[in-house]
């Protein structure tokens, strides 16, 4: 089943202008109805712009794709695509994503660690 | 928490849990999971073991100074992985251009960093929630004392 986007945003909007609304300000809500119909009418601008769901001719369905998908098994001998992926292509992106952990943890312990070693 | 059913529940299961996360760091380049959610799992089992018998009682299992150290070794085994790469003649991170055993692809000793990385990333992943756990659980007086 298929959702119309324009539902979906129609809904959002109403939700977001009852959220907005208030009692006796007319020209206040006529604006943040303006406002909340420029921001709809660019999302389903933007949504009817973009490719099917599946589509073979999806700009992110290019050759990157098909060498992950060939090139998964002579390449890395593993069976699993992603663990490839992550581990072995984009092994640099994992290396990133563990310097944000670090990140974490260092901002954590300076924060909260700091105050116990206070005195 | 001084439960007899949560203590029991919790000693029968964390060896599992822990069992469990192990495998998913170890068979990642087989089957889903691999260090980041093993990681996690393994985390979750010292958490729920901290959460029934006390942050003091997990802390005699793995100190918060361990799991501190563990944080800093999995990025450095890491990076020492990919080093490993360099020294051998290719890129940084390289897999096969450097020379991994690849092996048969579906057996367990195959496809040459990828195992050695996700055991990295496990153990980043598990410390780092471990000392994220003892660090927003513990409490201190005005003093700065641990309570």
């Amino acid at each position: 089943m298929e959702i119309n986007p324009l539902i979906v945003v129609a809904v959002l909007l109403l939700v977001a202008y009852t959220f907005f609304y208030t009692p006796g300000g007319q020209i206040r809500n006529l604006l943040i109805l303006f406002v909340l119909f420029i921001i709809g009418f660019t999302l389903v601008v933007a949504v009817s712009e973009m490719p099917l769901f599946g589509s073979i001719d999806a700009p992110a369905y290019n050759h990157v794709a098909r060498r992950y998908i060939t090139g998964t098994v002579p390449e890395t001998g593993s069976i699993n695509a992603v663990a490839a992926i992550i581990m072995d292509f984009r092994a640099f992106d994992t290396l990133g994503e563990a310097t944000v952990l670090f990140t974490a943890i260092a901002s954590v312990l300076a924060s909260l660690g700091a105050q116990r070693r206070k005195q | 928490m001084d439960d007899l059913v949560t203590h029991s529940v919790c000693r029968f299961m964390v060896p599992f849990v822990q069992l469990y996360g192990v495998y998913l760091i170890f068979y990642g380049h087989l089957s889903p999971g691999g260090g980041f959610a093993g990681g996690a799992v393994v985390a979750a089992s010292i958490i729920l073991y901290a959460l029934s018998f006390g942050r003091e009682t997990a802390s005699r299992r793995i100190a918060s100074g361990v799991s501190q150290l563990m944080e800093s070794g999995g990025g450095l085994w890491f990076i020492l992985v990919g080093l490993f790469g360099i020294l051998l003649g290719a890129n940084f991170l390289a897999n096969k251009a450097a020379g991994f055993y690849l092996g048969t692809p579906g057996q367990f000793f195959s496809s040459g960093i990828i195992v050695l990385l996700s055991f990295g990333i496990g153990i980043k992943v598990a410390s780092t929630m471990i000392t994220l756990y003892y660090n927003l659980s513990a409490e201190v007086d005005e003093h700065g004392n641990d309570i």
